[in-house]
């Protein structure tokens, strides 16, 4: 076996001994499988109110029923992709931070130095450890949120929303490999280890959390509980046309939310998953057509962060300073 | 001069000293600042939206906007203090007792006269002089920068809110830094003291109130409150998470001392909270042991 593949195979044997991962892992899996059940009580929660208020309508001698809330089953996993761009990241950080830092800590860094390895084999073999590590992980939560939209949710699936979940899965692992390889890159080049997560904790900070609030606070229709346009009682035609007028703003929040990964991942997954209204119960192709130039992006940047690690995780700057 | 003081002094010391800490510091000061020009730039589009609606004519309802105060500029401040303020106290924090087993200092604090609780609030008193300068700073320049969108200084009780937020953020923050220090002191590895804290914030911050409202993670990043879901079991679990949601507990309290329209009441019960929050984590980080203070860290 190559070295690379060595490496590689040591990383999974670590984080299969590591009991932090397991509990990341665990508070993940929890964490979205939480937002699975409370979307779906506050969907039979909905479906109370509208079966009351029918009721009262009928015993007044009301005849014009409005429409019921209709669940789309994909929706209820808006809160599980929003835990996996925001806590994911941060675990994805975690874990590439510590697979380069282990080995300055227990001091396997010299040991696995003085063994003739390649250039790239321990870069490459980390980033591959990691890579089919996120690949496991993220297919055990597709399988258990798949299982709790079923079961929870008491939503049935079709054969096209479970090619909707394994493209969205996809999604998920490039995005979750972009930042493990972004902290393996940051904390090799860092002289001391701490530094190393606290600066990828902030890149962190300001491309999922700060930049995408900053765009969606500044969004014209979130300026009001429950929305602008539905307070004034605009209908959605009407909506567009009076933003057209603003495309400037428009432009420049649109370009602040985009300048983050995290927007692209969201957008891309959320489009997929029907979670966004325009594309929900679209075909495929329809939102594909759509989409490319964020699933573009996503990995271009996915590629360019591998690249960066491997690029930065020399020799030298890994026995830059041991601290 | 006695333990408590010199304590904080070279905290105050260690944390000028600290150059990855600053990056956070400026990050904290430059958002909250930006907060008020983001306000307004916004609040400037949407009056504009408003007025293109009524002139063609697709609404009778009033500007939602009429008669907001000066202070709703400062809004996404509250979002600012407990995202990236919450995380640079908790660094802070962490920093602060890790320092000491990294170093191995405290067996050599802790051979001279000195109580360990003295030392631990000593050390808090510091960060907690820190945090205020960072306050002060940022809300200070945030006060001028909305007096000058305004077109006058100001007034008194407007300037007694931006005050008022301002130790509601000092409050917040410190029972942060308190959860900081004390993974500092309890954890074996750094990578954990570092991390162990962040998860907990993102479950206050994340997790609880989802559970109690139906609120989407992302949705609780923006002042907006959303709109919950209520009757039967959000009710009951509202009821239950609500207190231990302390960062809603300080967008209530925030929002309702800056007047922000979209959040009413009292604010007296979640000012009570956030107090009880910090006292109970005062307590808890200064009876730490002595021998865990000393404890090395396995890597």
């Amino acid at each position: 076996m190559s070295s690379t593949g060595v490496i590689a195979r040591k990383e999974l044997l670590d984080l299969r001994r590591d009991r932090l991962f397991a509990v990341l892992i665990g508070f993940l899996a929890v964490a979205t499988l939480i937002s699975v059940g409370v979307a779906a009580a506050s969907f039979r929660s909905q479906l109370d109110a509208y079966n009351l208020y029918v009721q009262q309508l009928t015993a007044s001698g009301g005849t014009t029923v409005p429409a019921a809330p209709q669940l789309f089953p994909l929706q209820l996993l808006r809160g599980g992709v929003e835990y996996l761009e925001i806590l994911g990241a941060l675990f994805a950080i975690v874990l590439g931070y510590g697979t380069v830092a282990k080995e300055k800590y227990r001091g396997t860094l010299q040991l696995l130095l003085s063994r003739p390895v390649g250039r790239f084999a321990i870069p490459g073999g980390k980033i591959v450890g990691l890579a089919a590590v996120w690949l496991v992980v993220v297919a055990a939560l597709t399988i258990t949120t798949t299982v709790a939209i079923m079961v929870i949710g008491n939503a049935p699936l079709q054969a096209i929303d479970l090619v909707r979940i394994l493209i969205a899965a996809v999604i998920a692992w490039v995005y979750l490999v972009f930042w493990s390889s972004l902290a393996i890159g940051i904390t090799a080049l860092s002289p001391r280890l701490s530094t190393g997560l606290i600066v990828a904790i902030v890149v962190w900070l300001a491309f999922v959390l700060i930049i995408p609030q900053i765009g969606d606070t500044m969004d014209p229709d979130n300026q009001v509980p429950g929305g602008l346009f539905a307070t004034l009682h605009i209908q959605k035609s009407d909506e567009l046309k009076v933003l057209a007028n603003f495309a400037g703003f428009d432009g420049i929040r649109n370009g602040v939310e985009v300048s983050s990964i995290t927007k692209h991942f969201e957008r891309l997954s959320f489009a997929f998953l029907g979670i966004k209204d325009k594309y929900n119960q679209q075909p495929l192709g329809l939102v594909w057509a759509d989409m490319w130039g964020y699933a573009i992006t996503l990995t271009a940047a996915t590629f360019a962060a591998v690249t960066f690690a491997v690029g930065v995780t020399t020799r030298r700057n890994l026995q830059r300073k041991i601290s | 001069m006695n333990t408590f003081v010199v304590s904080a002094r070279h905290e105050m010391l260690s944390t000028r000293r600290a150059r990855t800490a600053h990056l956070l510091l400026i990050v904290f000061i430059g958002m909250v600042i930006a907060s008020s020009v983001i306000g307004w730039v916004t609040n400037q589009t949407v009056t504009g939206v408003y007025e293109k609606v009524v002139a063609d004519g697709l609404t009778t309802a009033p500007n939602p906007f009429t008669g907001v105060t000066p202070l709703y500029y400062a809004r996404n401040a509250v979002i600012y203090v407990l995202l990236i303020g919450s995380l640079m106290a908790i660094v802070l924090g962490v920093q602060a007792t890790l320092r000491d087993r990294k170093a191995a200092t405290t067996d050599l604090v802790l051979s001279r006269p000195v109580g360990s609780a003295t030392r631990l609030l000593g050390q808090l008193a510091g960060l907690g002089v820190v945090l205020a300068a960072v306050i002060g700073i940022s809300f200070s320049v945030s006060w001028v920068i909305i007096s000058v969108i305004n077109g006058a200084p100001l007034g008194w009780a407007d300037t007694g809110r931006v005050i008022a937020f301002g130790l509601l953020s000092w409050v917040l923050l410190s029972t942060f830094t308190l959860l900081g220090m004390l993974t500092g002191l309890r954890s074996k590895r750094e990578t954990t003291a570092l991390l162990v804290p962040f998860v907990i914030w993102s479950a206050i911050a994340f997790v609880l109130p989802q559970i109690g409202t139906a609120a989407r993670p992302v949705s609780l990043l923006n002042p907006v409150p959303a709109v919950s879901s209520t009757g039967g079991y959000f009710d009951v679990v509202a009821a239950i998470t609500g207190p231990f949601s302390v960062t809603e507990q300080f967008k209530r309290a925030s929002s309702i001392v800056l007047q922000d329209p979209a959040v009413t009441g009292d604010a007296t019960s979640s000012v009570l909270i956030l107090l009880a929050f910090l006292a109970v984590m005062t307590v808890v980080v200064a009876v730490t042991p002595r021998n865990r203070m000393r404890s090395g860290l396995n890597e």
